[in-house]
């Protein structure tokens, strides 16, 4: 385990918009906080993460898009890991993530667990 | 006082320009730190909150790490410490109730931290004041397009 490691579980997506933001926010905040952050989507998560979508997705009326915290994530520091199982759930194929997204198996979500410190699940 | 692009730059304080920040002797002895004047806009204009790493008070910091972080609606950020020392306290009370006051009063009640810094001497050979200072703040600002006010 690593004291400064944390991991965020995300599995809201695009039918829960107003759950959308915050995570990619302390997200954010960790990195700033000099702390390892990884994200990892699954089940609606995995949603956020097609190319185009994050973008159409408003956690609030005339709010920012979530697509402005996500990137706003990414450009961070922050890792995304995408569930290859979820992506199927979703009706979506590898080439249908945005860049900068690591696809793998169910396994690995255990290990990051096993490396952080904290985990928090939205 | 210098001023730039509306921004202040106190004549008497260390500036590391790359991480917005600025250090200054205390009669105390201890060193001071804060964030410069442009924060104000690359933050956005209007903070929610500024959290101190009161919980790293007596710890050592390198310099470049989190000392505080920043919010507002549209932005998060750290303040990174333009020092290396002990941690010996935070102006957590004061950013508490007014978290904007770093950005009207960067330099006086909006300070974020002191630290103990034996080596004060060699490491502001490290760190630019006066008009070297001004010199590149105004590379910056004027690179980057940003003024304050």
């Amino acid at each position: 385990m690593d004291e400064d490691r944390v991991l965020i579980i995300m599995t809201s997506g695009i039918n829960t918009p107003r759950r959308c933001a915050t995570p990619f926010f302390f997200a954010s905040l960790a990195v700033a906080m000099d702390l390892e952050v990884d994200m990892f989507f699954t089940i609606d998560g995995t949603s956020l993460l097609k190319k185009g979508v994050a973008e159409t997705v408003y956690p609030k009326e005339g709010g920012a898009p979530v697509s402005d915290f996500l990137n706003d994530a990414i450009e961070s520091g922050v890792t995304f890991y995408c569930c290859t199982a979820s992506l199927e759930l979703n009706d979506m194929t590898p080439d249908d993530l945005i860049d900068g997204v690591e696809l793998v198996g169910g396994a690995t979500m255990w290990e990051l667990a096993e490396d952080a410190s904290k985990i928090l699940s939205f | 006082m210098a001023e730039i692009r509306k921004c202040e730059f106190p004549d008497d304080l260390y500036y590391d320009v790359e991480r917005h920040a600025w250090a200054k002797v205390m009669d105390s002895g201890n060193i001071r730190v804060g964030v410069t004047a442009p924060v104000g806009t690359l933050s956005g204009g209007e903070l929610a909150a500024v959290t101190p790493r009161k919980k790293r008070i007596g710890k050592e910091i390198n310099a470049g790490k989190s000392i505080a972080t920043l919010e507002s609606s549209k932005y998060v950020g750290p303040v990174n410490s333009p020092v290396t020392g002990t941690l010996v306290a935070v102006n957590d009370e004061q950013l508490k109730d007014n978290p904007n006051l770093l950005i009207s009063d960067p330099y006086g009640e909006g300070w974020v931290a002191e630290f103990e810094v034996p080596d004060w001497d060699a490491q502001k050979e490290g760190l630019l004041t006066g008009e070297a200072a001004q010199e590149a703040y105004r590379n910056f600002l004027e690179s980057e397009d940003v003024s304050c006010g």
